[in-house]
């Protein structure tokens, strides 16, 4: 089997309106002006998010888990900032992994999303 | 104020795994993804061509009950048949006939942890007559 790329990766709604508000207005996201109202999607640089209605492809509403997406950010602090002012709660302090600062959040529906830099070059020294 | 400017792109889809090793040759062997050979054995990366799925081993997420990933990710193939034929080969369950969305073909499918994916293919263009 060759898979080529990923086309969307699947965010599941409870309200499709408030999770378009909050990928469109809160995080900023361009809206891809093709997709429709009914599966709304969101381009975050590489990859597109999907906001799919779970019961459209057979499947029960349960959010993503903690940290699903990682989303990166020029700087995890004024980002996380940012989104404190909007109301956004985090889940614990901000992580230094060593390599990289990670940021728990979660989108109305509780779907697990992580801000996300990684600040040390690999090991053959090239950076992500 | 909305951080427009500030999302650049995704770093990676996090898998949740019970167990890594199944999940590498889950990854690596059933789907034929590359290994980031810059990812190291406890944080294992596979790339598909425009993002990378990171495997995140379930005692590095400090809870006790496993939640696997409930929103598909949909990969990209040639022909949703044919490519799903393969898996079933290799031992992949589908739990569902193969959906006609009237835009594109879409397989869900699980891997072993039971994390959602999909196969999918679209093959009507866009409204501005583009294909994706």
């Amino acid at each position: 089997m060759e898979a080529q790329k990923v086309d969307f990766v699947s965010i599941p709604p409870r309200d499709l309106d408030r999770a378009a508000s909050f990928y469109g207005d809160t995080l900023g996201l361009e809206r891809d002006p093709l997709s429709d109202s009914a599966w709304p999607e969101f381009t975050a640089g590489n990859v597109t998010l999907a906001v799919v209605v779970p019961e459209q492809i057979g499947m029960e509403f349960a959010p993503l888990p903690t940290g699903a997406i990682a989303i990166r950010v020029p700087d995890v602090s004024d980002a996380r900032s940012e989104l404190e002012q909007e109301g956004i709660a985090f889940e614990g302090e901000t992580l230094d992994s060593g390599a990289c600062h990670m940021a728990f959040f979660r989108d109305p529906d509780g779907n697990g999303l992580m801000l996300h830099h990684r600040y040390k070059p690999y090991h053959d020294g090239s950076t992500p | 104020m909305p951080v427009t400017s500030e999302v650049e792109r995704v770093d990676f889809i996090a898998v949740p795994t019970l167990d890594r090793e199944r999940s590498a040759k889950f990854y690596g062997e059933t789907l034929g993804l590359e290994r980031n050979p810059n990812s190291s054995e406890q944080w294992m990366e596979f790339e598909i061509g425009n993002v990378t799925l990171a495997l995140l081993p379930h005692e590095y997420t400090g809870r006790s009950e496993f939640t696997p990933s409930s929103g598909p990710i949909a990969l990209r193939v040639s022909d949703v048949d044919e490519a799903r034929r393969k898996l079933e080969e290799a031992g992949v369950e589908f739990p569902m006939e193969t959906i006609d969305s009237g835009v594109c073909h879409i397989a869900p499918f699980f891997d072993p942890d039971g994390n959602s994916l999909m196969l999918h293919r679209r093959y009507v263009p866009y409204a501005d007559g583009s294909m994706p």
